[in-house]
């Protein structure tokens, strides 16, 4: 299959889903389900034959993007007007990039490509796209366009993690919203208008900030002409290659920019003081869409942080470290402290997804680049493992929750209790996910906290103690919350069914994930993310050391 | 890699494997799975037999010149080059790979100058201190195995029992053959999590529930610091590997001139270790690190705050006592045997790496610790109670000895203690399982119906008591002759005379609270229930298998236990006697066998108080006289309790002017304010309760009220206020068509309806401020960029 063939359909299937959902008639309810499920499971299927293209031994596609970018000239470049046009674009290569000339003018091109870094959070989309998608089973209200809107927030999601594009991505990005603000706006809870409103100006604010940040970036002309490069470009790749060689961005650019993406990013993560959507999102989110929310949507914000903030502003990343690691060291602890005080089931595990999403923040931050960056390379891996560890995670907990909701109609976490002598099946399964989550060894979790606080302590050794000091927290509540849902004697709840085979079909692959990442992190994630995440920190060294020397403006280019 | 080392991989997997076989088919297999587990843990036992047989009968030369003890490195400033070679001779089987390792080749380009291989590898470490442990874990865990088939035979979770035994017993056997403290932590927190859930096993009880979850949570407290040690190791070195790091640090004492201490540089500030490591191309190099002193000393008492945790030592050794809520042969073999030892061992492990102030504070720790522990252990009425403070001051007192420099003195403890305790424990099960309370002012006199119980129990005192010819004498004696070696023969030293003194005292009290629990329990006649004293007799076994306390007075129903539950006290009874003997038939006058084979190992820096042998034998034999003369002159029954186990029929009186025994409850009351205050467990979980966890969940009600009051009021006070300026451009609108008696109605309404506002959706409103928003920003913005 062609990289344009497989890349584009990607988003496009969950696209036409959406739209043929809208063609079958309301009252075959069953069929408009089937037709969602099977557009999730075929994107799925496809993000396991790009991953299967990835990983093949000598796989064009494992390349760094940069040296895949230039075998995808874009033909006729009409900006640039680059010279060594090697070939057709994509022609006969299978490297999963894709790159045509979109809208000229403005020097945007439809230009898509996947690293471990993406195709990492592409599988997790996928997965987690069919797992929702199968928790959506029990929807009774305007299936059509639940269905509907739901398949347009897959092919967006895929869209943001696909695009190399910065104006491709935004348009992804935005597309995202409105989706996700009718899914809980119609869907939702009690509060639910309060909830989606509140979300989508939050989004939107943080989307002002990202929208200015790219305009900067295209608009900026550079006192320095020598590196054949003149801004006007939305090209993710050559604009990181820029910035981490050759100076073209000035150091003040560079801390507005950083800065720019990263509250634009953290609301979307979400990171203290920006959080607070979340929670009410959550809340009064219906079962799937809280699972999208925090198994996909939370790491769009950490994905913002791992390719654009940090690799195109690397220099205004190295200011701002200490204060972004301080947030996301404040982000572990308030998120903790928060859900140790939470009576709603729903609300502390939403919580829990503020605290652990601190780690990403963190592990990006910890930029102590002495020794080739080897320390941190630890923080930014586990930063990327956070995202996918906590994607498996917190979409099992939500999912979780959402199973005893359904049953017990309610979420007080004093009124559950001795549901594990119940529902043993139902118990266990969520002991695990809890554990998982708590970061105990030999479950997902364990890896990218230990791998993020040891980085931490070759940044700072204060911060890196309270960022440990954390997990006496996530023990605490975790612990107390098992104890007060699964553990001790109930009679009221007596009776209640275990799980369905339906909920049994999607809680498996989430546990199997769950101790199969901790256990075997090398072989399952690591050996084909890891090099590209150690691309990433290679440029991001390079671009930082740019203002080490002095000199960022007049470096010329170390590129031929 | 040689076979043995596959030998070890093997004996840690079985287990696992037996682990998930047991989860997997839990429905097909049922009760079989007690079975499996025991079968798993027996063939571990096996093989670490094996290994233990191949391995000292391959350390040639160590039973050679047996009698010739080193002087303690203090005054051997001129054997420098005997001792020099000790850490380097020892038999050492290892093997690793890598777990873990990012990037990939084609990284280390020209850019990057010679990147060592940053990797967190598996391995493991099997020298004399592993293959002891490893011998002592698996026989201990698989008699207990079998016992607990007779212990939870009724329990509707039987099966489930021994899949978590089997976890366990896969993540210790990590635990003690890991080579490098990131492993360690790993299986460090494995093991936690299976005392969690043995604590917990019977989760109905809220008691239980909150006992689990304290053990868990404190031990976290630990493990923080342990986190923050291997931080500084992995980013000083960039290594976990405990052997590596060991070498080089002894190497750096070895060149020191006097006293084996670290070497520092000339400012005196910064330690540099040399450590061999392979490069990129596999070379093998040696790098020379420096870390300053105190941040090797920061990074000493980070490990060693893991094991106070583990091995629940002051100021964290809250949870152990509460732990005791799981079934008894949990405690025997977790929190007494096996898991709880393992700080200590660590300790043991990575014992180069503690600077001289970090070792003395180990020794004051284990000094603190074993004197709480045993003050509350005197005054406790539930003897399950009695074991777990007990447990906790010997534990206090193998850190103790590890402290002092006698390394090879504490682990000896260490194992001795796992087989005495062990049995203790086992007992109390036996007589649970038998009376079905835990409290002594209701028992008594047991040892008529329970003999095999009773006398085992009695070995097991005396072994802890330090009675001659039994194991704990051996242990204690070298840990006394260890501490007064420290004290009292090192020059200068008398200012920690407590390091003495402590574990002196330690031993005394822990000779009378043994007795005293010994002679409530099984000793005099029996008491019972007062209001059931008399109508209640005749009840007999009809009142068997029930857990009310009420159903009957314990003694009427009491009965020996099955032989799958005596054979193992029996066993364990004669262990505990011959653990600690030396080769002359287990007289005094030689070092103890197991001593000598641990002692091969021992680290530089640890001392040999031979020398002060017969000083320590002589306030030992004081000692327990002391101890079991007050139990004795308290607890003993007023016509003299000498009824030999043979003819328990018989008892012998003893005269009169005996019988005028002391009084406990004379005493209590007396001292009204101290038996409080010891009944309180020193009030250390009323002050932990009142000073960090109702702080922590209140500053958690604070932040959530943060969160709801200040940002969600920023935020929606923002919104509303958007709203109320699009209101406010609305009614401007309309001033010109409506007028002012509309403007005032609107603002009433405005005001009055400002709750509801957000939830109107006006989505237009909201977007345009937005959108006026962001074109003001980005025209600010690039004003200010192109001016």
């Amino acid at each position: 299959m062609s990289d344009l063939v497989l890349l584009t359909l990607l988003w496009l299937i969950p696209l036409i889903g959406s739209v043929a959902v809208l063609f079958i008639p309301k009252s075959m309810e069953l069929a408009i389900k089937g037709v969602s499920l099977a557009a999730t499971i075929v994107t799925f299927a496809l993000t396991l034959v790009a991953f299967a293209e990835y990983v093949a031994p000598n796989s064009s596609a494992s390349a760094s993007l940069e040296a895949r970018a230039k075998v995808n000239q874009v033909k006729a470049d009409s900006v640039e007007g680059d010279a060594d046009v090697h070939e057709e674009p994509g022609a006969a290569q299978s490297d999963l990039m894709v790159r045509r000339p979109w809208i000229p003018y403005f020097n945007i091109q439809y230009y898509l490509g996947m690293d471990g870094i993406s195709l990492s959070l592409v599988l997790l989309t996928g997965l987690v796209s069919v797992l929702a998608c199968l928790a959506s089973w029990g929807i009774d209200k305007q299936v059509k366009g639940y269905f509907s809107l739901f398949l347009l927030l897959t092919a967006s999601m895929m869209g943001v993690f696909l695009s190399l594009d910065l104006f491709v991505f935004y348009v992804f990005f935005e597309v995202m919203l409105l989706p996700m603000y009718f899914l809980i706006a119609v869907w939702g809870g009690p509060r639910r208008e309060y909830a989606a409103i509140k979300f989508l100006l939050y989004t939107l604010f943080g989307s002002v900030f990202i929208l200015v940040a790219v305009l900067i970036l295209y608009f900026f002309e550079s006192p320095l002409t020598t590196t054949g490069f003149s801004g006007h470009s939305f090209d993710i790749v050559e604009m990181t290659r820029i910035a981490s060689t050759t100076g073209y961005y000035t150091h003040n650019i560079q801390q507005l920019v950083f800065i720019l993406f990263f509250i634009g990013f953290c609301i979307k993560l979400p990171s203290f003081p920006f959080h607070t959507w979340l929670p009410d999102a959550h809340v009064e989110a219906p079962t799937p869409i809280s699972m999208i929310l925090a198994g996909v949507l939370l790491k769009i914000g950490g994905y913002g942080l791992i390719r654009l903030a940090w690799p195109l502003a690397p220099l205004g990343a190295q200011d701002w470290a200490f204060p972004v690691a301080v947030v996301g060291v404040f982000s572990i602890l308030y998120g903790a402290l928060v859900a140790m005080a939470q009576t709603d089931f729903k609300k502390l595990v939403a919580y829990s997804s503020v605290s652990h999403m601190g780690y990403v923040t963190l592990g990006m931050a910890v930029m102590n680049l002495a020794g080739a960056g080897k320390y941190y390379a630890y923080g930014v891996n586990g930063a990327m493992y956070m995202m996918i560890a906590h994607g498996i995670t917190s979409t099992g907990m939500f999912f979780l929750v959402g199973v005893i909701y359904e049953r017990a109609h309610t979420r007080d976490l004093n009124k559950l209790g001795g549901l594990l002598n119940i529902m043993p099946i139902y118990g266990a399964v969520s002991i695990l996910i809890f554990f998982g989550s708590m970061g105990l060894p030999g479950l997902c979790g364990f890896i990218a906290e230990v791998f993020v606080v040891l980085a931490a302590f070759n940044y700072n050794r204060p911060l890196a103690i309270l960022s440990a000091a954390a997990v006496i927290l996530t023990a605490g509540y975790i612990l107390w919350t098992l104890q007060r849902v699964f553990l001790g004697k109930s009679e009221q709840y007596k009776g209640l069914p275990d799980l369905t085979v339906r909920e049994k079909v999607i809680a498996v692959p989430l546990v199997v994930l769950t101790v199969a990442l901790g256990v075997l992190p090398q072989p399952m994630l690591l050996s084909w993310m890891s090099p590209s995440v150690q691309q990433t920190v290679n440029a991001v060294a390079r671009g930082a050391s740019q203002g080490q020397t002095g000199a960022g403006n007049t470096v010329a280019s170390s590129q031929p | 890699m040689s076979w043995q080392v596959w030998l070890y991989v093997a004996a840690v997997f079985i287990p696992l494997i037996a682990f998930t076989i047991q989860l997997l088919f839990v429905r097909l297999l049922g009760r079989l799975n007690a079975y499996l587990a025991t079968g798993a843990i027996a063939t571990a036992f096996v093989f670490s037999l094996i290994g233990f047989v191949s391995y000292f009968s391959q350390t040639e030369g160590l039973f050679k010149g047996h009698a010739v003890h080193q002087e303690g490195p203090a005054s051997a400033g001129n054997e420098h080059a005997e001792h020099a070679e000790k850490p380097h001779e020892i038999l050492v089987w290892k093997g690793s790979f890598d777990w873990i390792t990012l990037g990939n080749d084609t990284m280390a380009s020209a850019e990057q100058p010679s990147p060592s291989r940053l990797s967190i590898p598996l391995g493991v470490h099997i020298d004399n201190l592993t293959v002891i442990m490893f011998l002592m874990v698996t026989f201990i865990a698989t008699l207990i195995h079998i016992y607990s088939m007779g212990y939870m035979h009724d329990d509707p979770r039987y099966p489930r029992f021994f899949t978590y035994l089997s976890l366990f017993c896969f993540s210790m056997l990590g635990l003690v053959a890991s080579a490098n403290v990131f492993m360690v932590f790993v299986f460090w927190e494995l093991v936690g999590v299976c005392s969690y859930l043995l604590i917990g096993f019977w989760y109905e009880e809220k008691k239980n529930c909150d006992a689990a979850n304290k053990a868990f949570v404190v031990n976290r407290v630990g493990d923080v610091g342990m986190l923050i040690g291997l931080g500084i190791l992995w980013t000083t070195f960039g290594t976990f590997n405990i052997s590596d790091l060991n070498h080089s640090l002894s190497d750096s004492r070895l060149r020191h001139e006097k006293n084996y201490r670290i070497v520092r540089d000339s400012a005196g500030d910064e330690v540099p270790v040399q450590l061999i490591e392979t490069n990129a191309k596999g070379e093998t190099v040696k790098t020379t690190y420096t870390i300053p002193y105190f941040m090797l000393a920061v990074a000493g008492l980070g490990v060693f705050a893991g094991c106070v945790g583990k091995s629940a030592q002051f100021p964290l050794h809250v949870w152990l006592p509460d732990a005791m809520a799981g079934p008894t042969p949990v405690s025997a073999l977790i929190h007494a045997a096996t898991m709880v030892a393992a700080g200590v061992y660590l300790v043991g492990r990575f014992y180069p790496l503690f600077t001289e102030e970090v070792l003395l504070y180990i020794a004051y720790t284990g000094g603190i610790t074993l004197f709480i522990a045993a003050s509350i252990a005197m005054v406790q009425t539930d003897y399950k109670k009695v074991l777990a403070y007990s447990t906790v001051s010997q534990l206090g007192f193998m850190m103790l000895a590890l402290g002092v420099g006698g390394w090879a003195a504490g682990l000896f403890h260490l194992i001795t203690h796992a087989f005495f305790k062990a049995l203790l424990f086992l007992g109390a099960g036996s007589v649970y399982h038998s009376v079905h309370t835990y409290e002594m002012p209701v028992l008594g006199g047991l040892r008529k119906k329970m003999r095999i119980t009773a006398y085992t129990m009695l070995v097991g005192t005396l072994a802890i008591s330090g009675v001659p010819f039994f194991s704990g004498f051996y242990s204690k004696d070298a840990i006394l002759a260890a501490a007064y070696y420290r004290v009292i023969v090192e020059p200068g030293q008398l200012k920690h005379i407590m390091l003495f003194i402590l574990p002196a005292v330690g031993a005394v009290m822990t000779a009378f609270y043994m007795f005293r629990m010994w002679l409530l329990t099984f000793a005099g006649e029996p008491r019972g229930y007062p209001a059931l004293a008399q109508d209640n007799h005749g009840h007999g076994h009809s009142a068997h298998g029930h857990d009310d306390h009420h159903a009957g007075n314990p003694y009427d129903h009491a009965h020996e236990s099955e032989p799958i539950m005596t054979v193992p006290l029996l066993v364990l009874a004669f262990f505990s006697v011959f653990v600690g003997w030396t080769a002359w038939f287990g007289l005094p006058v030689d070092e103890a066998v197991l001593e000598y084979m641990l002692s091969y190992g021992a680290p530089v820096r640890s001392t040999d108080a031979w020398s002060v042998h017969w000083i320590a034998f002589a306030s030992s034999i004081v000692i327990a006289t002391a101890g079991i003369g007050a139990g004795l002159a308290y607890y003993a029954p007023p016509w003299a309790a000498i009824v030999p186990f043979w003819a328990p029929q018989r008892r012998y009186n003893v005269p009169v002017a005996f019988r005028r025994r002391f009084d406990p409850q004379k005493a209590a009351h007396r001292f009204s304010g101290l038996y409080n205050f010891l009944a309180h467990k020193w009030y250390f979980d009323e002050i932990y309760n009142a000073v960090l966890v109702q702080p922590t969940l209140a500053l958690g009600r604070l932040c959530t009220e943060f969160d709801k009051r200040v940002i969600d009021g920023v935020v929606n006070g923002s919104a509303h206020l958007t709203a109320l300026l699009s209101r406010m451009e609305g009614i401007f609108d309309k001033i010109a068509v409506d007028g002012l008696v509309n403007l005032v109605a609107k603002v009433v309404y405005v005001t009055g309806d400002w709750g509801r506002t957000i939830q109107t959706g006006r989505l237009r409103n909201y977007l345009m401020f937005l959108a006026v928003a962001l074109v003001g920003l980005f025209v600010g913005v690039f004003a200010w960029i192109r001016g």
